[in-house]
């Protein structure tokens, strides 16, 4: 009698969960899990988004992808800001938290001054730098009498280190936030002890800091690197993707093609290339830094 | 933490040394540089338009004119857009508050299968950014007649919102301690009235970190807003910031108001909830 009793117990109870569970679990897979598979099957057919005919044309979508120059660039272009902005933000974020913790004075008035940029919409971001450096920073050289180049999005060899500048000064505050929080939860006595053992600064940092921020590390990592394989808004109202397609990336790429090129089966294609290599990237990095998150 | 706060009492009495300073020195330079475009920003946006092409872009504005801001609200339509995006952003985060809330409680209680799948299947969208998958996500509300709705943007924020918002939830379940819930039901109470008489309560700061972190992403979206309003009435404040951008790249004066109109009520929200935004911001980072 007793055994029935509590399953009865149970049965209900985790039909009462599953209620819960359910309106998200619906509204996540309409609006995120359809949309993906969507993508995959109107990749396989030529649809232009009004027809009602969709002709299956099997991977010639991807096939043709493969011999798109423009595609390529656009991959390009993303790559090379994604690895630049990844370098860089976690350097100079990993540094500025370690100098806010260096015991300097006004730690929390640095920690907001750095961290207001990334309050502000990208949208907002792209267009204040097109304009500090076409109008605001030109100025220098007349105040300093010098001639330096300002006019970074002018030209197709200088508009990635303009969209970079951009770009971290937008979210550096941001993961050094991340950075200092993982700094401060090491404990003190850690430090002490290695500090007995004659380790110096650079050889503490290297195996005491640097081994207890793994987490820290993990999501920083993980976090820029997606955050800048989808760039579009900082594009939108800064460069439009040019000078001629030399800051176009992936979703600014997809988004001219399939909705203003009318080739949704197209666009559907590109967009399956840029999940892959979300999660392909997601996945090599989760695994690789929680490898090293476990041996230290 | 105690050895903690010792050391940061020490630093506040400790004199400047030469490393110490120069960090210091170092670290003003940087400031400078993260405020400078700030105060660009303020400062045109108080300039008249004489000035903007006779004067110096770093001279400071000759009187406070807000003439500026008067013409970005015209420009912008602010009655309309600033209302239309706060709607957007209070009711998606309510309801996401709500649903992640429950989903994670449930995720983290109920041992079953189906409930550990929940957890990887709702991660994935961490994983693939909205962003990634737009096309079809626009596909589908033109294919169910969701976008230029109210109904359709708040419930796309909230599809796309709700994996991080199930994830950073999870996180904080373990702050629950188990017992209470348990006398709960044993007091007759159902998994339902558990949740909202004992659990949500001790939710809380959690449920503040999600409001904020949620609230300034969707107050700043422009690729879904783009999507799916193109409607006048309907559209929000970054969308119409976009055309006032495009329409005004000469005026930058009138642009640079709308600039400070849109950011200052995150930055509000931001400077008097900082503490839970850094909680959400910093779940997972810290090692136990």
């Amino acid at each position: 009698m007793k055994p029935k009793k509590i399953s009865y117990m149970e049965r209900r109870m985790s039909r009462q969960y599953l209620l819960l569970v359910l309106p998200g679990f619906i509204i996540f897979t309409i609006g995120l899990i359809v949309p993906l598979f969507m993508a995959v099957r109107y990749s396989f057919t030529d649809w232009d988004g009004m027809s009602a005919e969709k002709i299956f044309v099997g991977i010639q979508n991807y096939i043709d992808l493969f011999h798109d120059s423009e595609f390529r660039d656009a991959w390009w272009f993303t790559l090379k800001f994604t690895i630049g902005n990844t370098i860089i933000q976690n350097v100079v974020a990993l540094l500025f938290a370690v100098a806010l913790d260096s015991g300097i004075k006004a730690q929390k008035i640095y920690r907001t001054i750095f961290f207001i940029p990334c309050l502000i919409s990208a949208l907002v971001v792209g267009f204040v730098w097109l304009k500090m450096f076409s109008n605001v920073l030109p100025a220098i050289n007349d105040f300093l009498g010098t001639s330096i180049n300002f006019l970074l999005f002018g030209k197709k060899e200088t508009v990635l280190s303009g969209l970079l500048i951009a770009n971290n000064w937008q979210w550096i505050g941001y993961w050094m936030l991340i950075y200092l929080a993982g700094l401060q939860s090491v404990p003190a006595e850690l430090y002490e002890a290695a500090k007995i053992d004659g380790a110096g600064p650079v050889k503490r940092f290297i195996n005491v800091t640097i081994p207890m921020l793994a987490p820290a590390i993990t999501i920083c990592v993980v976090g820029i690197t997606t955050g800048s394989l989808k760039v579009y808004d900082l594009l939108v109202s800064s460069t439009k993707g040019g000078p001629g397609r030399a800051s176009t990336s992936m979703i600014y790429q997809t988004y001219t093609t399939a909705i203003n090129g009318r080739k949704y089966g197209y666009g559907c294609a590109m967009s399956v290339t840029l999940v892959l290599v979300l999660l392909l990237v997601a996945l090599i990095q989760v695994k690789g830094l929680k490898k090293r998150e476990v041996q230290a | 933490m105690l050895g903690r706060k010792k050391k940061e009492d020490m630093a506040s009495v400790q004199p400047y040394t030469k490393g110490t300073l120069a960090v210091q020195a170092v670290m003003t330079v940087a400031a400078v540089f993260f405020i400078a475009p700030l105060f660009i920003i303020l400062n045109y946006s108080l300039k008249g338009k004489k000035e903007l092409y006779l004067s110096s872009p770093l001279s400071l504005p000759e009187s406070f004119n807000l003439e500026n801001y008067v013409k970005a609200y015209k420009k912008l339509d602010l009655a309309t857009t600033f209302t239309n995006t706060l709607v957007y952003t209070v009711v998606s985060v309510l309801i996401l508050a709500i649903l992640c809330g429950t989903t994670a409680w449930a995720i983290a209680r109920c041992k079953r299968k189906f409930f550990k799948f929940c957890y990887v299947y709702f991660i994935v969208g961490i994983l693939i950014p909205y962003q990634a998958l737009f096309l079809p996500i626009y596909m589908i509300g033109y294919r169910m007649n969701m976008t230029n709705t109210r109904f359709g943007i708040i419930f796309m924020y909230v599809a796309t919102g709700i994996s991080f918002g199930v994830f950073l939830m999870n996180s904080f379940m373990s702050t629950v301690p188990l017992e209470l819930e348990e006398s709960a039901r044993i007091d007759g109470c159902s998994v339902f009235k558990t949740y909202f008489k004992v659990v949500l309560p001790l939710l809380k700061p959690a449920m503040a970190t999600l409001v904020i972190m949620q609230s300034f992403q969707i107050w700043n979206d422009y690729l879904l807003a783009s999507l799916y309003v193109s409607k006048k009435q309907l559209k929000t404040l970054t969308v119409a910031i976009h055309s006032l951008f495009s329409a005004q790249s000469s005026d930058y004066t009138t642009a640079m108001a709308a600039i400070v109109i849109s950011v200052l009520p995150i930055a509000v929200l931001f400077l008097s909830l900082q503490k839970y935004f850094i909680k959400g911001m910093t779940v997972g980072a810290v090692k136990g």
